[in-house]
C-alpha cells in the first residue's frame, strides 16, 4: 500500500512498518504495534528502516514468521493504554498456553527483540513447567537427553566395610567406564567445553538436599539389568545405609581400604560374576525369585537401621535400575579420584 | 544412550534466559536442575541471585539438623557458584552461627553483592562482621535482628538506595553517620528502635518508614520526600521527656517536607506531633499531600485535634483523609466545644477532598463536630464513611441521626455508616 513512500501519518491512513523474517517472507504491521518491541523500534528510530518493502526490518534469526505472529499479537493487546491490570493478566494468561515448543521459541524470540515483559511471561511459565517435578519429567516437556548417567553412574563406591562384593563392583564399574571412554573415541564425540572437572562435588550438594528426600534425585537410568548387580544392591543398601545415617558427621574413609580391590575376593559371587560381564548381560531380566529375597533382605536391613530406605530401594528395583551410592565429604572424593587413577591403569 | 524423539527445546536457549527462568524457581528446584543433562549440570551456578528461605529446608524430626543442614547447603551452594552474585537473601527463623554467616558475607563482599537481605532467627542475634560495610556495589540492604558496628573508616555505602534496619543494635551516633553517609538513600526504614534520638539528613531520600519509641526525630534536610510513615510508640519514659522538651516537634519533623505526598502517624504519632504545637500559624504548605492516615488520635486531646486539623489545612490538595479515633476514654464531661465556633478559622475549605474515612468513632463531642466541620467545608465530598467502634453500641442510633442532620457543602456527599468496624 504503502511502497515506495515514507510511512507517513495521515489521521486516515494507518502507518505500516515492513518486517523480514529470517525465512525471507515480508510482512507489514501497523506502527504502533511494532513499535512496542524496542529492537523494532530503535532499528526504525535510528536507521528509519521499515518504510517500505524494499527497506523491511531484519529480524533476527530466532524469530521466525509463526513466532512474529504471536509476538505481534501480543503486541497488539499491551499496546492499548486503556487497559486495565486486570484485562492483561487475564490476556497473559491466556497468552502462552501454548505448548512446550512454541513457548521456548516464544521466549527467545521476545529475547531478541528486547521485548522483556514478554521474557518474563514466558519464562514464568517455563519456570512452572520446572518447579516441582522430578528430572524424568522435566526432561520428558523438554525433549532432554538423559546423557549425565553413563559417566556420573559409574563413579566407584565407597568400600566403608571392605566389603569384597563392593570391591568386585568397583572394579566393574572400572571396567565399565574404561569400555565407555573407547566406545566415546569411536563416536569422536566433541570435548565438552565446560572446564569443570569435579562434577561429583554438584552431586554431593544435590545428594544433600535429597537426602531425605528420594522424589526429587533423579534416579540414575541405565539399561543395565544384570543379574548379578542385583546381589551387589544388597552391599550397597549395607555401604550406604550407613552413610545416610553418617550423613551430617564427619567420617573418616580409610582410604586405603579403596585400594584393597588388589586382593581377589574369595567369595562365591564374584567367581560367577566375572565371566557373565560383558554387553550381553546389559539386558537379561532379574530373576523373580531373587528379586524378593533381595527385596525382604533390605527391607529388613533398612527396618533394622530405621531410615526411609524401603521406599527407595522399591523404587529403585522396580525401575531395575542402579543407583549412586550418597557420597559425604569432599574427602572422600579426593580419595576416591586417587583410587580411580588406580583403577584405570589397571 | 538414545534420545528422545524431538529436538532439545530448552537447552541451547541464551544463558541470559535460562537464568531468567532459573531465578524464577525456588533456589531448590533451580539446583536440582543440574541432573537434567550433561548441558544443565552448572547452568544453575551462574545465577545472580540466589534466595535461601523455608523452601530449602528438608523436613526432618531434629532442628538441629534441619539447621546443620540449611548451612551446609548455603555453604556448598556459595562455594559452586560461579561468577557475580548480585542478591542474596537469607529468610529462615533458623540461626545459623555466626563463624558460618561472617564467612557467607565475606565470601559475598568479593561477590559484587548488590542487594542483601538477611532475617534469622530469633536464637541469637548475629553481629555483623566488617566486610558488609565493605561491599562498594550494595545498594539494597535489609537486616533484621543483629548488631551493627560501622568500623571507623567507614566511609558509606555510596551506591545504597534501600535501607531497612529492625531490631538492629547500633550505637546511637552512629546510625545518623550511618545515614547521612548514604548520599544515593531513597528510602529508609528503622523499626523497633528504642530511645532513639534522630536527625535524618538525606538529600535523596523518599520514603521513610519508622516503627519505635523514638524520643526526637528530626527531618533536617530530606527535601524530596514522598511518603512518611510513623509509628510511634510511646512510654512512659519518653512522655516524661516530652513534657521537659521544648521546641516544636511538628516543625521538626514536617517543617522541611514539602513535596510529600502521602502521610501515615500509627499510634502515638499524633500525640508527638502535638508536643510543643502552636495553635496559630501554618508556615509550611504541603501542596502535594493528597493522603493522610492518622490511626489512634485522640479526639478528647485538643492538642491533637489541633494537629489534625493544622495537617489538614495546610493540604490544600488533600484527597483522602483517614482517622482512627483512640479507645481510651476519659471521664470528662468538659469539651470546649466553643473552640468549633470562635477559635477556628471558618473560611478554610478543602477543596480537593474526595473520601473520608473515620474508624473507631465513639461519638465524643470532638469527634462529631469534627466531621460536621468536614461535611461543611469539603465541596468535592464523595464519600463520608463512619465506623464505630466495637466498644461502643448504644450510642449508635443518635449518633447515626445526628450525622444525618449536618450540612454538607457537597451535593454528591454520602454519609455511610457501617456497622461492622473497619
Amino acid at each position: 500500500m504503502l511502497e515506495g513512500r515514507m510511512a507517513v501519518v495521515k489521521p486516515e491512513m494507518k502507518s505500516y512498518i515492513w518486517l523480514q523474517t529470517a525465512d525471507g517472507s515480508i510482512q507489514q504491521v501497523e506502527e504502533e504495534v511494532a513499535m512496542f518491541c524496542p529492537m523494532i523500534c530503535r532499528e526504525v528510530l535510528q536507521t528509519g528502516a521499515g518504510s517500505s518493502k524494499n527497506c523491511a526490518i531484519s529480524l533476527p534469526q530466532r524469530v521466525n514468521a509463526a513466532i512474529l505472529g504471536l509476538i505481534l499479537d501480543y503486541c497488539r493487546f499491551h499496546q492499548v493504554p486503556g487497559r486495565s491490570n486486570k484485562e492483561r493478566k487475564t490476556f497473559d494468561e491466556k497468552f502462552i498456553r501454548l505448548d512446550t515448543k512454541k513457548l521456548c521459541e516464544l521466549t527467545s524470540a521476545a529475547d531478541s527483540l528486547q521485548l522483556r515483559p514478554l521474557v518474563d511471561l514466558t519464562s514464568r511459565a517455563l519456570a512452572r513447567m520446572i518447579e516441582g517435578k522430578t528430572p524424568e519429567e522435566i526432561r520428558e516437556t523438554f525433549h532432554l537427553p538423559d546423557d549425565l548417567t553413563e559417566e556420573e553412574k559409574l563413579e566407584p563406591l565407597r568400600n566403608m566395610t571392605d566389603d569384597p562384593r563392593i570391591r568386585l563392583l568397583n572394579r566393574l564399574y572400572a571396567r565399565k567406564r574404561k569400555e565407555l571412554k573407547e566406545r566415546e573415541k569411536l563416536k569422536n564425540v566433541e570435548v565438552e567445553e565446560e572446564q569443570h572437572v569435579d562434577e561429583r562435588s554438584v552431586d554431593d550438594l544435590l545428594s544433600f538436599i535429597n537426602g531425605e528426600d528420594e522424589d526429587s534425585k533423579g534416579v540414575r537410568t541405565t539399561k543395565s539389568k544384570k543379574k548379578n548387580r542385583r546381589r551387589k544392591e544388597q552391599a550397597r543398601n549395607s555401604s550406604t545405609n550407613n552413610e545416610t545415617g553418617n550423613h551430617n558427621q564427619e567420617s573418616s574413609f580409610p582410604a586405603s581400604s579403596c585400594l584393597n580391590d588388589d586382593v581377589p575376593s574369595p567369595s562365591k559371587p564374584s567367581d560367577l560374576q566375572d565371566p557373565a560381564f560383558d554387553e550381553g548381560d546389559i539386558d537379561d531380566e532379574l530373576d523373580p525369585v531373587m528379586k524378593e529375597e533381595i527385596d525382604r533382605e533390605v527391607e529388613d536391613f533398612a527396618r533394622r537401621l530405621n531410615s526411609v530406605w524401603p521406599e527407595r530401594m522399591q523404587e529403585i528395583l522396580s525401575l531395575g535400575q542402579e543407583r549412586r551410592p550418597v557420597p559425604l565429604s569432599v574427602n572422600g572424593n579426593g580419595s576416591l579420584k586417587r583410587y580411580t587413577a588406580g583403577l584405570d591403569g589397571r | 544412550m538414545d534420545t528422545d524423539s524431538g529436538r532439545d527445546l530448552i537447552s541451547d536457549l541464551p544463558q541470559s534466559i535460562i537464568e531468567t527462568i532459573l531465578i524464577k524457581l525456588p533456589l531448590l528446584d533451580a539446583v536440582r536442575t543440574s541432573v537434567l543433562s550433561r548441558k544443565w549440570r552448572y547452568k544453575w551456578a551462574t545465577i545472580t541471585e540466589l534466595v535461601f528461605n523455608d523452601t530449602c529446608l528438608i523436613p526432618c524430626q531434629d532442628k538441629a539438623i534441619i539447621s546443620c543442614n540449611l548451612v551446609n547447603f548455603i555453604t556448598r551452594c556459595l562455594f559452586l557458584h560461579d561468577g557475580p552474585i548480585h542478591k542474596f537473601e537469607l529468610n529462615t527463623s533458623y540461626s545459623p552461627t555466626s563463624p558460618d554467616l561472617d564467612q557467607w558475607l565475606l565470601f559475598l563482599s568479593r561477590k559484587d553483592i548488590k542487594e542483601l537481605i538477611i532475617d534469622i532467627g530469633e536464637d541469637d542475634w548475629f553481629r555483623a562482621p566488617s566486610c558488609l560495610f565493605f561491599c562498594p556495589k550494595l545498594t539494597h540492604l535489609v537486616l533484621v535482628r543483629c548488631e551493627l558496628n560501622p568500623p571507623p573508616n567507614f566511609k558509606g555505602f555510596l551506591s545504597l538506595k534501600h535501607l531497612s534496619l529492625q531490631q538492629v543494635i547500633i550505637p546511637p551516633h552512629d546510625i545518623e553517620g550511618l545515614i547521612s553517609s548514604c548520599p544515593l538513600l531513597e528510602s529508609l526504614t528503622l523499626s523497633y528502635f528504642d530511645s532513639l534520638e534522630l536527625t535524618i539528613r538525606a538529600p535523596n531520600l523518599k520514603y521513610l518508614n519508622l516503627e519505635g519509641e523514638f524520643k526526637d526525630i528530626r527531618l533536617e534536610n530530606t527535601p524530596h520526600l514522598i511518603g512518611i510513615s510513623v509509628a510511634m510508640y510511646m512510654t512512659d519514659d519518653i512522655a516524661e521527656h516530652f513534657e521537659q522538651s521544648s521546641g516544636c516537634n511538628f516543625d521538626k519533623f514536617l517543617g522541611c517536607v514539602p513535596r510529600l505526598e502521602r502521610l501515615i502517624g500509627h499510634i502515638y504519632f499524633t500525640k508527638y506531633l502535638s508536643i510543643g504545637n502552636e495553635q496559630g500559624s501554618f508556615p509550611v504548605m504541603y501542596q502535594n499531600l493528597k493522603f493522610i492516615e492518622l490511626y489512634q488520635v485522640s479526639f478528647e486531646d485538643m492538642k491533637e485535634l489541633l494537629v489534625v486539623l493544622r495537617l489538614i489545612v495546610s493540604s490544600p490538595n488533600l484527597e483522602e483523609l483517614q482517622i482512627s479515633s483512640s479507645s481510651i476514654t476519659t471521664t470528662t464531661d468538659i469539651y470546649d466545644l466553643d473552640f468549633w465556633e470562635k477559635d477556628w478559622p471558618a473560611d478554610c475549605t478543602f477543596g480537593k477532598l474526595k473520601i473520608v474515612q473515620m474508624s473507631d468513632f465513639s461519638g465524643l463531642p470532638h469527634e462529631i463536630a469534627f466531621i460536621k466541620f468536614l461535611l461543611g467545608h469539603s465541596p468535592v465530598l464523595e464519600q463520608m464513611i463512619v465506623a464505630p467502634t466495637i466498644y461502643v453500641t448504644d450510642k449508635v442510633v443518635k449518633m447515626l441521626i445526628d450525622l444525618l442532620t449536618f450540612r454538607r457543602a457537597s451535593p454528591l456527599a454520602t454519609v455511610k455508616f457501617v456497622q461492622e468496624p473497619l
